[in-house]
């Protein structure tokens, strides 16, 4: 659907479908604090941020930018929290203990905030401007247009921008000439020729408007989406993986609690169990419900990129089949 | 049957006396291609938009508008924007969405169609225009042409039977401009939509008009095919004249009682005609018309001379071995250009779009620097200038859109604004004794302000806001003057008067160095001019050899008459070659 060949198949299906992958599976990475739970997010992040910004991107993102934030937040929450039984090592200069939980929790934080992150980039990727305004669209209509002008206006505005300043720069007036009070003088009045013609081309584009009957009643709002079988059975698909997620999470598959001690769903942590009704094979169905969740779009291309090769692969044995018996009917007529 | 009629039509905008419109009368036929021609201001868009309720200005008027037989003011609104499509001047305020093909279904979406109509008349739309390869691409990514063919591609979604343009190319270089202008031909033809246009470049669609229509002082004085109009034209002004294509200006001319030329190629056979017809005569004497050196020569000599005294002194501008690109790892725009201007010197650089002509402006006007290579003022590296040194009293720069540098609310204003206001005492952008009000009375009457100055900067036409541009420019006293396309959207009796005004600062001393994609202009007023490719300058020679060297890059007038008189560039050229013979 894209101009620069499709991202990959997952970005091909409806936005709503995008739309409510990315909202389930942030909504769950953020209000969850069970590092299963965590552990099958990420790999489901990491596996598609691969798949879409390739390995070395993905890394650097990862040990660049977001590890150390990780190891910031799971350092900083046990220097300033103290709760937990489990003491691990005394501070002298201000009487505290480092607990093993503050240390668990610090870490279970910052791994939200890396997973969550991680996701977002992929996010960006296939949620693009088009479906956003399409999505908004389809609640209000009027918004729609308007997002869409201001998507158009404001890359004309900085370049109109660029215009002026360049005009500004070759009469020796950029905010770059002059002392301070000279510079912030040429500021101004760049800031003013915008202004103005903004103002004075804006007429202009409402003519434009009004010529081609906007202000008529019953405006509709035509997109270039359209939603296909595929989408629906992967609607399917995806709201009943969600509707067994959601029961899970209900029923305490994802409990997780640290302090004053540590308990985990479907896990025993020094003799004690969580408190909650869900058993241990319900959680780890829960936990295998949201991996195919999140793993969706990866299995999605995959299964198109088998097909598509098992497809050529059908091309060629076809025809080679089909004009052998051509060849072979001539002969047997030509006889 | 006529699909548009005025009738007597009377309109004046409030608060001024002049009526804008005096008794206009035009009848429309169905399915014909109609040209609108006339000199600046003299009613052409003001009539245009009269017809279309919506965009008609507010004034008093008076007589009728019919559309299909109906007063126009009683056709709906719905009925109108289905049924007259109309395009403006400036590609880029008129595209409304992000997206092309949101800009595409924009009119369908307000005319309430469902998703499934829209669908079919945008996908007939984007493969009748060839728009399908950047059906999804940001509006932002387009060029000029490509833009301006998606407001006549979004405004044909609608299926209009009247289609109006009101210069619709004057924004574009001049292959888009013919590219654009085919495609309306093709709509005309194909579809049968009726068409009026008002255009600059006639040339390119005065042949296959059905009709023309020459206005001035807010009436339709004349009317008939092109061709009855361009031999009745003869009889009339001169001043219409310059906006014709170059066949009909010489044709014009010249006393002969053949039918009038349009095009290069019937120019040609005209020519040739009427060499014949002199020849039978006996009019022409044995002199063989083939040598073309019979030329105008005292203008063109003198300039040389003063060009060839001046040489041991140093170049204006020199560029040596420039290399520029925009981004650490985009392709080189610029590669390896050497570049001399002389002082004095008019020189100006041709060549297609994208080819770094800009780009090498800007090199010059130090808003960017070459990665590598010099560039040298009057012999001195451009990098040791102070800012205040350099654009105070040296370089000019006339940018590309006027509207980039008007500040103030009045023209008066906006002029003292670059000398530092009012007040009579010296700054750093004003360090001479003169009086500010002489100076300014000076460059006003050089630019031909004197009617303007208290009339609002966007107010003006595109012609006088490029004067008023070149007037804030030339307050700060320039030795050198950088011009970016300063003949782009403006017609020939504006071109007319620039080139005057440049002519007349380079008598004094003045060197001007300008971009142009108008081979005609640079013809006619350029000494020296230099054909840029991909970064670089190609050949630098005098602008007649330069022209008439060239096959194809090269003025209408010589591509017509260059069996004959090979040397003659421009129109006036021909004609006091044709006048010779006889």
């Amino acid at each position: 659907m894209q101009d620069k060949a499709q991202v990959d198949a997952f970005s091909g299906c409806h936005p709503i479908l995008n739309f409510f992958y990315f909202g389930v599976v942030l909504v769950f990475t953020m209000f969850n604090q069970h590092p299963v739970f965590l552990g099958v997010s990420y790999a489901g992040a990491l596996a598609y941020s691969v798949l879409l910004l390739g390995w070395r991107k993905t890394l650097k993102h990862s040990f660049l930018m977001t590890l150390p934030g990780l190891l910031i937040v799971a350092f900083l929450n046990p220097m300033f929290n103290h709760y937990g039984v489990t003491m691990l090592y005394y501070i002298e200069s201000s009487g505290n203990w480092v607990t093993l939980e503050a240390l668990v929790y610090g870490i279970v934080l910052g791994a939200v905030m890396f997973v969550v992150i991680q996701w977002f980039s992929c996010y960006n990727k296939i949620m693009t401007s088009d479906k956003f305004i399409y999505l908004f669209g389809r609640i209000i209509p009027a918004l729609s247009l308007i997002l869409s002008m201001a998507l158009r206006f404001v890359p004309r505005f900085i370049n109109q921008l660029h215009i002026i300043r360049n005009g500004q720069k070759s009469m020796g007036r950029d905010t770059a000439n002059g002392n301070i009070l000279q510079r912030a003088r040429h500021g101004l009045n760049i800031l003013s020729i915008l202004v103005t013609w903004a103002l004075e081309n804006a007429i202009q584009t409402s003519d434009s408007m009004q010529s081609r009957g906007y202000g008529l009643r019953g405006r509709t709002a035509f997109s270039i989406y359209r939603f296909t079988k595929r989408d629906k059975i992967l609607g399917v698909i995806m709201t009943g993986l969600f509707a067994l997620i959601v029961t899970g999470c209900a029923r305490g598959a994802v409990f997780a609690q640290y302090d004053p001690r540590i308990l985990l769903a479907g896990f025993t942590i020094q003799g004690k169990n969580a408190p909650v009704e869900c058993s241990t094979a319900f959680a780890l169905l829960t936990y295998l419900a949201f991996g195919i969740f999140c793993f969706i779009p990866v299995i999605l291309d995959m299964a198109e990129a088998k097909s598509l090769e098992r497809s050529r692969k059908n091309i060629g044995q076809d025809i080679g089949v089909t004009y052998r018996q051509i060849y072979e009917e001539t002969e047997r007529e030509g006889l | 049957m006529n699909i548009i009629e005025v009738k007597d039509f009377s309109f004046s905008y409030p608060d001024q006396r002049k009526e804008a419109l005096v008794h206009a009368s035009m009848e429309i036929q169905e399915g014909t291609l109609n040209v609108i021609c006339g000199r600046s201001g003299c009613g052409k868009s003001t009539l245009l938009r009269q017809m279309k309720s919506v965009l008609a200005p507010h004034g008093v008027s008076s007589g009728s508008i019919l559309f299909k037989g109906k007063a126009l003011n009683k056709v709906d609104h719905r009925m109108q924007s289905s049924e007259i499509g109309y395009v403006m001047q400036n590609p880029d305020n008129q595209i409304v969405t992000d997206k092309v093909w949101h800009e595409l279904a924009f009119g369908l979406e307000s005319l309430g169609y469902d998703t499934e109509d829209i669908r079919l008349r945008v996908a007939e739309m984007a493969s009748y225009f060839g728009i399908h390869q950047w059906f999804y691409k940001s509006v932002e990514e387009l060029s000029g042409g490509q833009k301006q063919l998606l407001n006549l591609a979004s405004v044909m979604a609608m299926h209009p039977s009247l289609l109006i343009l009101d210069e619709p190319t004057s924004q574009l270089d001049p292959i888009a401009a013919s590219d654009f202008l085919a495609t309306v031909r093709k709509i005309n033809r194909d579809i049968g939509t009726t068409v009026i246009i008002t255009e600059h470049r006639l040339q390119d669609i005065i042949p296959y008009a059905d009709k023309v229509f020459v206005m001035d002082k807010g009436s339709v004085f004349l009317e008939g095919t092109p061709r009855e109009v361009g031999q009745k034209l003869k009889a009339e002004d001169r001043g219409i004249y310059l906006s014709m294509p170059e066949p009909v200006q010489i044709y014009g001319e010249i006393d002969n009682d053949l039918p009038c030329p349009l095009t290069v190629s019937e120019g040609r056979i005209w020519i040739s005609n009427y060499l014949e017809a002199k020849k039978k005569s006996g009019a022409v004497q044995a002199e063989n018309p083939e040598h073309g050196d019979s030329m105008p020569e005292s203008k063109e000599d003198e300039k040389q001379k003063t060009l060839k005294s001046g040489k041991n002194s140093l170049c204006a501008i020199e560029l040596k071995d420039v290399w520029f690109r925009y981004e650490k790892d985009s392709p080189d725009v610029i590669r390896n250009l050497s570049l001399k201007v002389d002082n004095g010197e008019f020189y100006a650089l041709v060549g297609g779009n994208g080819t770094g002509k800009s780009t090498t402006l800007s090199l010059v006007s130090r808003v960017r620097q070459p990665y590598r290579g010099r560039i040298y003022l009057d012999g001195r590296d451009i990098r040791s200038f102070r800012d205040k040194e350099l654009y105070n009293g040296y370089l000019g720069v006339l940018p590309q859109d006027p509207q980039s540098i008007f500040l103030k609310k009045t023209v008066l204003e906006d002029l003292y604004s670059v000398i530092g206001g009012r007040k009579n005492k010296k700054s750093p952008e004003y360090p001479i004794d003169m009086k500010k009000e002489k100076a300014i009375e000076g460059i006003v009457s050089l630019t031909k302000l004197e009617e303007l100055l208290e009339r609002h900067p966007y107010d003006l036409s595109g012609g006088e806001q490029q004067r008023l541009a070149l007037a804030k420019v030339l307050l700060l006293r320039p030795r050198i003057l950088l011009l970016d396309e300063p003949t782009k959207g403006m017609d020939a009796e504006y071109k007319q008067e620039l080139g005057k005004i440049l002519n007349k600062l380079q008598q004094h001393g003045m060197t001007v160095f300008m971009i142009s994609h108008d081979v005609e202009f640079v013809a006619e007023y350029a000494d020296r001019v230099g054909l840029f490719f991909e970064g670089n300058v190609i050949t630098s020679k005098e602008t007649r050899a330069f022209f008439a060297g060239n096959n194809f890059y090269t003025t209408a007038a010589n591509r017509m008459a260059r069996q004959f008189f090979p040397d003659a560039v421009t129109g006036k050229d021909v004609v006091s070659c044709l006048k010779k013979l006889s």
